[in-house]
Formats: C-alpha cells, sequence, structure tokens
C-alpha cells in the first residue's frame, strides 16, 4: 500500500522531472478534433478523411539519466495522413504554454495537408514548412514562436559527442531555413524526434495489395462496439502474411507459441475481444502484427453466421436486381457491381399494433390529424384575398357610432395545405441492431416500434409511404425487405411484418439507398423523402467499410439528390458526426441520442420535416 | 466609369450573362438565375434594368407570400373600396422589369399566377378585377433562387422552371472576384486577394460543416471593415467567421484558419 503510494509519486516526480512535458498545459485530440477536422478541410484536405489519434513510434534518440531513470522518451508520437485518416498526436504537452500545444496540433494539420511525394523525410518536411507557410503566411508568427519553444528544448550541440552534434546542427539548420538544403549524416544514435513535423516514415497501408478478408463471418460485431471505442489510440501496424497453417505441422513463426505480443489476432474481422487482458496488453506493446484471415484466435467454434439454407430463409421475391457500385478509388460507376435480393419475411402473420403502443399511437394519431390535408376559407385575417363581408360591415357600423380602429382583420383567405409527398423508409437491419440500448431492449426492437409509430402516424395524415428493411453480405447478397409498399394498404398484414423485422447481416448501405431511390423515383408525387434509419457506418465483409463504403453511399445520396428526392437519415450511432456531415450535409442528418426516443422523435421529426 | 454610366450600378461580367440577359430581353423570353448566396445576383438585374433603362420591381420571396401579394387586391378606403396593383402587375402596365429573388420561398401555388405570363401568351389575368393584361414587349419576369439554399422539402415545381431560361450563378473566379472587392471598397488589391483566398478555404466547408459559403457580399463587408481601420483579424470574423455559423465551436475552428490566413497586426 505505502509501497504503491510511494511508487506512484515517485513515477510523478521523476517524470516531470525527466520529461519535456508539461501536465498542467496538456492539449488532448479530443479537445481539438473538430477545429482541426475544420482546419484540415478549409486548408484543402480532402472531407472524407477521419482524424484520429497517432501511434507511438519508437525513438532510439539518446535520452538524459533522468529520462532514462524515469523510463520515458523512448517513445513519441508523431502526425502523418495515410488514404483515409489524419493521424494527430493524442495529447500534446510538449510546451509549458497551452496555447503553444494547441497551435503545434494545428500546425501538424497544416503540414499534413501538403503532399509532398519526394525526397527524405527531411526535404519533404521543410517543403512542407515552406509550402504551408507561403499559402498562409497567417501561420508566420506562431510558427516562429514553436520553432522558438522547439530549439530550446532540443538538446545543446556542445553538449552531444562530434557526430551526434553535427547532426544536430544540421537538424537545427534545416529547422531555421526550410529551403537550404540538407545532407544528414546519420550519428550513431538518430537524433531527437521533431516535433514540428511530420512522421519520418509514416506506415504505409497497402490498401490495394490488401485481400478482401475471405469469409469472416463476424459474429462479435455487435458486441465489440464497447471495445472498439477503448482501444481509439492506435498501435503502428505491420501486415504480415498469414501463415498457411494448412499444410505444415508448424510452418508459422515459431514465437508465436511464446508470446502474444507476437502473433495475435486484433484485426476487427477476426476480433476475440472477449479478453479484458489482451486489451491491456495491447496497450503496452510498441507494435502489434495484424494478418487478415478468418478466424479468431479461439478457433472455429462460431461458425453459424452464414446465410440460412433456403427453406428456413426468409421467401426470396424474384430473382434480383443488379445495382451499380461507386469505387473511389479510380473515381468511377462500376455497372451492375452488387445484387439486390428483394426478400420478405416468411413469419410474418397479420397482428395488430402491440398494446404497449397503443396509448402513444392515439396521442401521435392525434397529432397528425392536425396536419391532414384541408382546404379552407379563414375568415378575420389583416391580409387575404377576398374581403370578408361579415367583419367590413361590423367595421363600418363600428365606424359609423365613432369607434375608429385602423387595423382591423376584414379579409378572408383560402388556406392549402396540400400535402403532395411520398416517403420511403429504409431501415438498417444489420446485425449490431442487435445490440442492447437498455436492460430490456435491444436496437432492432426499437426500430420495429418506431417502424409502428411512424406507420400509424403516417396512415393518418393519408402521405404516400413505403418501409423496407436491409441488410448484406457481401455485394452480391444485399437483403432489401419489403414491410409495405407504397401502393398497400396500411393493414394488420403489413404489421406482420414490421413485427418479424430481426437483425440480419452487414450494412452495404450505398446499393441499399441505390434500390430504395428506384423505388421512390418512381412516385409521382412532387416532394420524395428518403428517410433513412441507421445505426452505424456503412460497411460490409469485403472492400467495403471504411472510406470506400462511405464514399460509395455518398455517390448514392448524391444520385438521390439529382433525381430530386430529398434523402435524410436518422441516426442513433454517437460517432456519426464524424462521418455524416460528409455524406449528407449538415442539415440532412439527426442523431437521436437516447435509441429509445427514437419512435416518438422519428415521427416529431417527420412533421417538422413536412409540415 | 465614365459619366454617362453613373447611374448603373457597377457589375463585372463573369461569362455571357450580359449578352444571355439581352437577347432574353429582346426576344422576351423569361429568365431564371440559380446561384448562391452574395454571388451578385440581385446587382446583376440592378445592372441590366439600369442598362436597359427600364424600371425594376423586386419582390423578396417569403413563405406567405400570396398570389395577392403579387398581383394586387382591394383595399378599403374611405367607405369604399378600391383596386391596388401589386408589384407584378405594376410592372407589366409600366412594361418594367420584375424581379422575384428566391422564388422558391414563395408556396407553390403562389408561383402558379406567373404561368401565363411566363409562355408565349404573356398575359395576366386580374380575377377579381376581371381584367385580362397583355405584357408590353418591354416587360420582362425574372427570378431567382439558390438551389443550395432549399430547405429539405423546397424546391421549384418542375413545370415552374421549364418555363424560365436559366443561368446558373456561381462566385467569380478568383482573380475577378479581388477586382470586384477592391473596386467595391477601395481596399488595397493585396488585401482583397487574402480576402477571396480565405474566402475559398472556408467555401470548401460548405455542406460539411457550413450550411453557406462565405459570398462575395461578406467579403466586400470584411473589406470596408478594414478599410475604415477595423483590425483584418476581427474584421473577418464580425464578417466573414460570424456570419456563416452560430456554433461556438465552428466560429473557433473558422478564426484559426482567418488567422493562418491573415497575419495579426498590432
Amino acid at each position: 500500500m505505502l509501497e504503491e503510494l510511494v511508487g506512484s509519486k515517485w513515477h510523478h516526480f521523476i517524470t516531470q522531472k525527466a520529461g519535456k512535458h508539461y501536465p498542467e498545459a496538456i492539449v488532448y485530440l479530443s479537445d481539438v478534433r473538430h477545429t482541426a477536422g475544420i482546419f484540415f478541410r478549409a486548408l484543402g484536405g480532402e472531407g472524407g478523411l477521419n482524424v484520429e489519434s497517432a501511434t507511438d513510434s519508437e525513438v532510439h534518440a539518446k535520452r538524459t539519466i533522468l529520462q532514462r531513470i524515469a523510463g520515458i522518451g523512448d517513445k513519441t508520437q508523431y502526425a502523418w495522413r495515410d488514404e483515409e485518416t489524419l493521424r494527430l498526436p493524442e495529447s500534446i504537452a510538449l510546451f509549458p504554454n497551452k496555447q503553444l500545444n494547441l497551435d503545434l496540433y494545428l500546425w501538424l494539420t497544416a503540414l499534413s495537408v501538403v503532399e509532398v511525394k519526394k525526397g527524405d523525410w527531411i526535404s519533404r518536411n521543410q517543403l512542407r514548412t515552406a509550402k504551408t507557410l507561403e499559402i498562409w503566411p497567417g501561420l508566420k508568427g506562431r510558427y516562429q514562436l514553436l520553432l522558438k519553444a522547439h530549439l530550446q528544448q532540443r538538446p545543446d550541440p556542445a553538449s552531444l559527442p562530434e557526430r551526434e552534434a553535427k547532426q544536430e546542427k544540421l537538424i537545427r539548420t534545416a529547422l531555421l531555413n526550410p529551403a537550404e538544403k540538407i545532407r544528414l549524416e546519420y550519428a550513431k544514435r538518430p537524433p531527437q524526434p521533431v516535433s514540428l513535423w511530420l512522421h519520418p516514415s509514416p506506415p504505409v497501408e497497402e490498401m490495394n495489395n490488401r485481400n478482401a478478408p475471405e469469409d469472416p463471418d463476424d459474429p462479435e460485431a455487435a458486441d465489440s462496439k464497447e471495445e472498439q471505442k477503448k482501444q481509439q489510440k492506435r498501435k503502428k501496424a505491420n501486415r504480415t502474411e498469414t501463415p498457411e497453417g494448412k499444410d505444415g505441422l508448424m510452418s508459422f513463426r515459431l514465437e508465436s507459441l511464446w508470446s502474444w505480443s507476437e502473433y495475435t489476432k486484433v484485426d476487427r474481422t477476426s476480433t476475440e475481444d472477449d479478453d479484458d487482458d489482451a486489451m491491456q496488453t495491447a496497450e503496452d506493446m510498441d507494435n502489434i502484427t495484424v494478418s487478415q484471415d478468418s478466424e479468431t484466435t479461439a478457433g472455429k467454434i462460431k461458425l453459424d453466421l452464414d446465410l440460412p439454407s433456403s427453406q428456413y430463409d426468409d421467401i426470396v421475391l424474384g430473382a434480383g436486381i443488379a445495382i451499380d457500385e461507386w469505387d473511389y478509388k479510380k473515381q468511377r460507376l462500376q455497372k451492375d457491381h452488387c445484387r439486390i435480393i428483394p426478400m420478405e419475411s416468411k413469419d410474418a402473420e397479420a397482428c395488430e399494433l402491440p398494446q404497449r403502443l397503443k396509448s402513444q399511437a392515439r396521442k401521435i394519431r392525434r397529432q397528425f390529424e392536425i396536419l391532414h390535408p384541408q382546404r379552407h376559407w379563414v375568415s378575420r385575417q389583416s391580409e387575404g384575398t377576398e374581403i370578408d363581408l361579415e367583419s367590413y360591415i361590423n367595421f363600418l357600423a363600428d365606424r359609423k357610432h365613432g369607434h375608429v380602429n385602423s387595423d382591423v382583420p376584414v379579409y378572408r383567405d383560402l388556406q392549402t395545405q396540400s400535402r403532395d409527398l411520398s416517403c420511403l423508409l429504409l431501415a438498417d437491419l444489420s446485425l449490431s441492431t442487435d445490440a442492447h440500448v437498455n436492460n430490456h431492449s435491444r436496437v432492432i426492437d426499437v426500430i420495429r416500434d418506431s417502424l409502428y409509430l411512424f406507420a400509424e402516424a403516417l396512415s393518418v395524415i393519408g402521405d404516400r409511404f413505403a418501409l423496407h428493411g436491409f441488410s448484406s453480405r457481401n455485394r452480391n447478397h444485399v437483403r432489401f425487405y419489403k414491410i409495405k409498399t407504397f401502393s398497400e394498404k396500411y393493414s394488420d398484414e403489413v404489421r406482420g411484418h414490421i413485427d418479424t423485422v430481426r437483425p440480419g447481416y452487414y450494412t452495404r448501405m450505398g446499393t441499399a439507398i441505390r434500390y430504395a431511390s428506384q423505388l421512390l423515383e418512381q412516385e409521382e408525387t412532387s416532394q420524395k423523402l428518403l428517410l433513412i434509419l441507421t445505426d452505424g457506418k456503412p460497411n460490409d465483409l469485403d472492400k467495403y467499410e471504411g472510406r470506400y463504403g462511405i464514399e460509395d453511399t455518398r455517390q448514392a445520396i448524391l444520385e438521390a439528390e439529382q433525381k430530386g428526392l430529398q434523402p435524410f437519415c436518422i441516426t442513433i450511432d454517437e460517432k456519426a458526426e464524424e462521418y455524416l456531415p460528409y455524406l449528407f450535409g449538415k442539415n440532412s442528418y439527426i442523431l437521436v441520442r437516447h435509441a429509445q426516443e427514437l419512435p416518438a422523435k422519428l415521427t416529431q421529426l417527420y412533421m417538422r420535416l413536412t409540415r | 466609369m465614365s459619366e454617362e454610366n453613373e447611374e448603373i450600378p457597377f457589375y463585372q461580367p463573369q461569362h455571357n450573362e450580359v449578352e444571355l440577359f439581352e437577347q432574353a430581353y429582346k426576344n422576351r423570353l423569361p429568365l431564371l438565375i440559380k446561384g448562391p448566396t452574395g454571388c451578385g445576383k440581385t446587382r446583376f438585374i440592378e445592372h441590366m434594368a439600369a442598362k436597359l433603362g427600364r424600371p425594376l420591381y423586386t419582390v423578396a420571396c417569403h413563405d406567405d407570400l400570396t398570389a395577392a401579394d403579387l398581383v394586387g387586391r382591394h383595399l378599403i378606403g374611405d367607405g369604399e373600396t378600391y383596386w391596388h396593383d401589386g408589384p407584378l402587375t405594376k410592372a407589366v402596365r409600366e412594361g418594367a422589369i420584375c424581379y422575384l429573388d428566391e422564388m422558391v420561398e414563395a408556396r407553390k401555388d403562389t408561383t402558379v399566377v406567373l404561368h401565363p405570363l411566363s409562355d408565349d401568351r404573356r398575359l395576366l389575368p386580374i380575377e377579381r378585377t376581371g381584367e385580362l393584361l397583355k405584357a408590353p414587349p418591354e416587360f420582362m419576369l425574372v427570378v431567382s433562387y439558390n438551389p443550395g439554399y432549399q430547405n429539405l422539402l423546397k424546391g421549384m415545381k418542375p413545370s415552374t422552371r421549364q418555363r424560365f431560361v436559366s443561368t446558373r450563378f456561381d462566385y467569380p473566379d478568383s482573380k475577378t472576384e479581388a477586382g470586384i472587392v477592391e473596386k467595391e471598397t477601395g481596399i488595397d488589391l493585396a488585401i482583397s486577394t487574402q480576402l477571396v483566398e480565405l474566402a475559398h478555404a472556408l467555401r470548401v466547408l460548405k455542406d460539411h460543416d457550413l450550411e453557406e459559403s462565405a459570398s462575395t457580399r461578406l467579403l466586400v463587408y470584411a473589406a470596408t471593415l478594414i478599410k475604415s481601420g477595423l483590425n483584418p483579424v476581427e474584421a473577418c470574423r464580425a464578417a466573414i467567421v460570424e456570419p456563416l455559423s452560430d456554433d461556438e465551436e465552428t466560429v473557433s475552428a473558422l478564426m484559426e484558419v482567418v488567422k493562418a490566413k491573415i497575419p495579426v497586426t498590432e
């Protein structure tokens, strides 16, 4: 007990003493994420990129005695960007002044906008610096302050051995004169990290060479959300080849027998996340080597997320419809890349509205009755197309008797509330909807209730509406459930279909949106609203995750807008603000933070949208 | 500017819009102008009206704009009623240019009164007085709207849209825009160029972080403030950043962009 206390005090003391580290001035990435994102995009960065925390990189530079005692100074976090993300340090506390630390974040963000392909790490960073300062002269003052502070922290060349001193001097020159060409001769120890520059050799993700995961059947998707959140800090990832363990007895690396740290499965396609210790170990590691295959470390126990055999599966309606898909890397539409399988639940039996929803439904119905289209004359208006004779006579009579009131409402007006509107509600029925929102309901239950109340409300005002659900399993199997079509009447049969919605597989959102747009486009009303109800990002088994899926979905939404549809997204994913603005635009989505409020919110929202 | 042109409001043409307007006017075609807020639509029409020497009736459309607001209505006077022409009727009678700004804001049934006027009949029936006005050759109908500005369910009725010759406006290219800001405010070209570069950076944020783009009008405001002595960074805050967003976090992020572009002068 006492030992622990002393230990932690000592750790605190020595770290502070030794580190160029000022905890009182620390700035976290989470505080500046929003600002950095806007800053990055405004300076010319791509809209689809995420801002995430960087990984620790090893530093072999000479440490001071104090640093060695404290056991710090051997790791640093550089910033870099790759195809999908802008990576910034998780926190910065390099300088005693909070403003400087904040400025460093912005500076790194600005640097990462400039793309430089050629040169070694020094000339690349020099060029970046020069370019940034040229385009953004306002940063000069702040850069000078940062540079001054950073130079103060760099080791004094006089205190270093000869070769290291030379190396250090060169780096100083490079920092001071971005234009000067430097040829660095490396000393035995590499130089101190330059925190004003980007990562010397950013880990390259070999996006193109990567095989699509074969068939991982990711049953943990629903439960692993929590874990993913915990482990936001990135680890430097090396992709190694999957050991081919099939034909040889032990053809994989022997070390993996001994040490967790050498070979473990932490890829999302094959996570085995129940183990919190593993998470802990991962925290402490420098390198996590990841390879892609489809098995979990626990072995092939969970194999059953395959499609059910046809006799157990739901009813397939029709042969399937080919749908295009957008490939952002090639910037072109891949013709007929995906296949929609229209389906219908086989267990649907006509049923009534569940008892628990009845009172809420009644309330909502009453609210919506007001919106029922009517066209009537309103009397006593201060503005209107006709004179309201009765008021006018009263007015004249009043005036004859000496009551002069200049502002009398003596007009009448014909007010119409024409509702010339069709709405298609597309619900995400992926496996992640199996997750619980609280102790007694799952996301899917919330979605089901939402569908019920939504349908009740819309059937009252008489807007044309259709309900569909989707989930996917690879590009040639996008299941598109028919719950209610536009022409169908909202009846007990439809309620039966709502009752049987259940979690499916993955979320190939772009394909589903494209097909839903096709259906909605055929409607003849002047306004066509496409509501999308979801709980997370687009994803699927193959490359349809991360940027690929996002870009395809965005493209599908743009196409829908071109067709004159109005897409609007309702989500319960708390991280939605990172990607939905890019997909739908700032005004066309809403985040419902408490999933259990969704059923009520959805109908309110519909009322607001279509008023 | 030469002396005889003094009354014509300054307008810097970007493409062929002046010629298009003149041809449309000559051939009695109604014109629809699409373009983002503050890119110079209204200025262009004022300019053209002055150039062609026609009076201009501008109506800013809004939710409650009724057909009666455009055509006219009976007003109650001293013991009797009399008819009062709306701006559209006035324009038809006088052979003026009638400009409906942000037409999508108006209720859809309102815009239907424009239909007989905007095809080759060029008629304006006034139901309440039984009059049928035939538009003289000088009359021209111009409407504008901002395609990005539509609230979710506001759009233009295709049947209305199809009656117009249409052109699209956008913010001018950097050089032209810097020139416009310079000319409007008399500010240094160096500063106006910086402002335009800043605007370009902010415009890419549209739809993702911002609902609206930084318009040329806002740049002119900022330049005006700088010209009259306000600190440039503060001028940008007041004239560009704050008008673009209400969200504090976004405002402070945008201010970082401003500070990155414009060196702080003490």
